[in-house]
């Protein structure tokens, strides 16, 4: 039955494994463990101005950071009024894109899980804003809300909602509208995606048990469709959630943070700390921080939806 | 028949929206699907088609009042314009070597680690994945600083001196850190739903290891690859960030940096923007109507876990 094996075959064999996953794990080591750890050293530094030196600071990046500038009477426990606003866009611009495109995911997903011909040809054309490329949907939507010749004061003109040009993007508040239906627009379809199927895993019995039972619409969803729907969702608001407080291409391409501070968020604020102010150190300690948030919010939505991580 | 008298029920009941016959209801709610999904897809196009009619209308008239929705006079003149005044090609060839070499790398080793990590009870092989996968999670954004150091003075390797900014390189290294953890866990949950049983089939038909994993196993985790291809491809091809930190001339900046050129100071130059943006947007769009299938099944499989 089995050939003799010839002894480089069986050593050849016997290296499988470290073959094939020797390779890889080196280079994620190489290019994720190495910047890691670098990350972290250059949090700890600062580079002096005048010699162009970088120089052990140890933690006072993160001081600078967090807490009010260093040598005023309250240095310690006053929080950065920088920071401070920051990290609220941040929660406004994250809440409101995650919750709006979840809900929004959810209704068109259960939209197309019905029985519907051309249901396919729904899906193509649901997916296509979220493969484009973010800068270009991002200057897309700037061009979209340009205040003379955009398409939306454009077309509210038209119709006749509004007589005067809306300076979409130079009014803080409007600016910050935007990005958010920029963002909504772009990452619908990665909720559509997940949800879509993770609703073809509910059995289709349980719905028609359901409907003999007279179960409402609501009951129905609440008791059938969301259970199997449980890890999906969880799985899409992660990594929604995540994606979103790291992402720069909208914002630094629609309103770089402007106009003011009204759209920084710690993403463009990272950008603009580390590259454009040229302060590796400071820009490294908000990288830290960032991950050190990620993590957090991947923990706890873990405990909420009772999951552990990776065993769905 | 609904027989329990919720509040919504009466509600719906008293909307009309509920009556005797199951099938007018069932008809309307299809009609209404329909209806919503419709006017979705139509919204959601519309920038697209905006972006589109801007890149062929003559930059007189993308400046001009009032709008037009429908071009007065369609020109392809734009897009010969970025090729000839500005080094498009030079982008386009960049962004097609630095997504394809990516991907490339990515479904080899991916391919293979995912195989491993799917058949083999290897020392740490749990504690391995899911460090390979944590990786992912960490921002990308947060390595930016680190990466543009180590771009910049890259550490001695075999004598090796100069620095990789401004490269394709440093792009193709750094794309892999965003896409290779990702095909390793779309490729071994594509590989666990492969029945060992054939593994042990082509064993005692006198296969090696290698031979039964090229010869039996990979043919069958094709539509795995493809959406793993697909997904690193385009995930590399829209990368913007990382490009714009680590590259600053045409020898190595690809179609995202080049469309974000348009934007001067204080005027942006639309028409040409749109042009530029179309050509960037192209394999997306494409992707997207042609192989929208496999980049469900690539996303799902990585992402949901069943």
């Amino acid at each position: 039955m089995s050939i003799e094996k010839s002894p480089l075959r069986r050593k050849l064999d016997k290296l499988f494994v470290p073959l094939t996953v020797g390779p890889t794990l080196l280079w994620i080591a190489a290019i994720i463990v190495y910047p890691t750890a670098k990350l972290l050293f250059s949090s700890l530094q600062f580079r002096n101005p005048i010699t162009n030196e970088m120089e052990f600071v140890g933690l006072r990046n993160f001081r600078r950071l967090i807490f009010a500038r260093e040598g005023s009477e309250a240095a310690l426990g006053v929080f950065n009024p920088s920071f401070v606003s920051i990290t609220t866009n941040t929660v406004i611009y994250v809440g409101f894109s995650v919750s709006i495109s979840f809900l929004l995911g959810l209704g068109i997903a259960l939209l197309l899980d019905k029985d519907l011909k051309g249901r396919g040809w729904f899906r193509t054309a649901v997916i296509v804003p979220w493969i484009l490329p973010y800068v270009m949907s991002g200057l897309m939507w700037r061009w979209m809300f340009q205040s003379d010749f955009g398409a939306i004061n454009g077309a509210l003109q038209r119709l006749g909602i509004i007589s005067g040009n809306i300076p979409f993007l130079s009014d803080g508040a409007l600016a910050m509208m935007a990005l958010i239906i920029a963002d909504v627009w772009v990452f619908t379809p990665f909720i559509i995606i997940i949800l879509l199927a993770g609703l073809q895993n509910v059995p289709e019995q349980l719905y028609d048990a359901a409907e003999v039972d007279g179960a409402s619409r609501w009951s129905r969803f609440w008791n059938v469709t969301y259970p199997f729907l449980k890890p999906s969702i969880l799985v899409a608001l992660t990594i929604r959630i995540i994606f979103d407080i790291r992402a720069l291409d909208l914002v630094w391409v629609m309103t770089q943070g402007g106009p003011g501070k009204s759209t920084e968020v710690w993403a463009s604020w990272l950008y603009r700390t580390a590259q454009v102010f040229n302060e590796p150190g400071s820009g490294a300690a908000l990288g830290v921080v960032l991950l050190a948030v990620t993590f957090a919010i991947v923990a706890s939505l873990y405990k909420i939806f009772g999951e552990s991580p990776y065993e769905a | 028949m609904s027989t329990k008298k919720s509040p919504l029920n009466r509600l719906r009941r008293s909307l009309g929206l509920e009556t005797q016959n199951e099938w007018p209801s069932v008809a309307r709610e299809r009609l209404l699907a329909y209806g919503l999904l419709a006017a979705y897809v139509l919204i959601i196009w519309f920038p697209i088609y905006y972006i589109f009619i801007t890149s062929i209308k003559p930059s007189s008239e993308v400046l001009s009042l009032p709008i037009t929705f429908l071009p007065q006079n369609p020109t392809a003149q734009n897009y010969v314009d970025i090729f000839t005044n500005r080094p498009f090609d030079s982008y386009t060839f960049n962004s097609m070597i630095v997504a394809t070499t990516t991907t490339l790398i990515c479904i080899t080793l991916g391919t293979v680690t995912g195989y491993s990590f799917s058949r083999f009870d290897f020392m740490g092989n749990k504690s391995l994945l899911l460090s390979i996968v944590g990786a992912r999670m960490i921002p990308p954004i947060a390595l930016i600083v680190p990466f543009f150091q180590i771009m910049s003075n890259p550490p001695l390797i075999g004598g090796f001196t100069g620095s990789l900014y401004d490269t394709r390189i440093t792009l193709i290294l750094t794309y892999t850190f965003f896409n290779l953890p990702f095909a390793v866990w779309i490729m071994k949950n594509y590989f666990d739903g492969i029945p060992e049983s054939l593994d042990e089939q082509a064993r005692i038909d006198g296969c090696s290891r290698w031979e039964g994993f090229v010869k039996i196993i990979l043919p069958m985790a094709k539509p795995g690859i493809a959406a793993t291809a697909i997904l690193a491809f385009i995930f590399s091809w829209n990368e913007f960030v990382f490009a714009l930190v680590l590259t600053s001339s045409e020898q190595a900046q690809t179609l995202p940096i080049a469309v974000s050129l348009f934007v001067a100071d204080d005027f942006v130059d639309w028409a040409h923007l749109a042009a530029g943006g179309m050509i960037a947007a192209l394999p997306g769009i494409l992707f997207g109507l042609f192989f929208q299938q496999y980049i469900v099944s690539g996303l799902t499989q990585g992402a949901v876990k069943e």
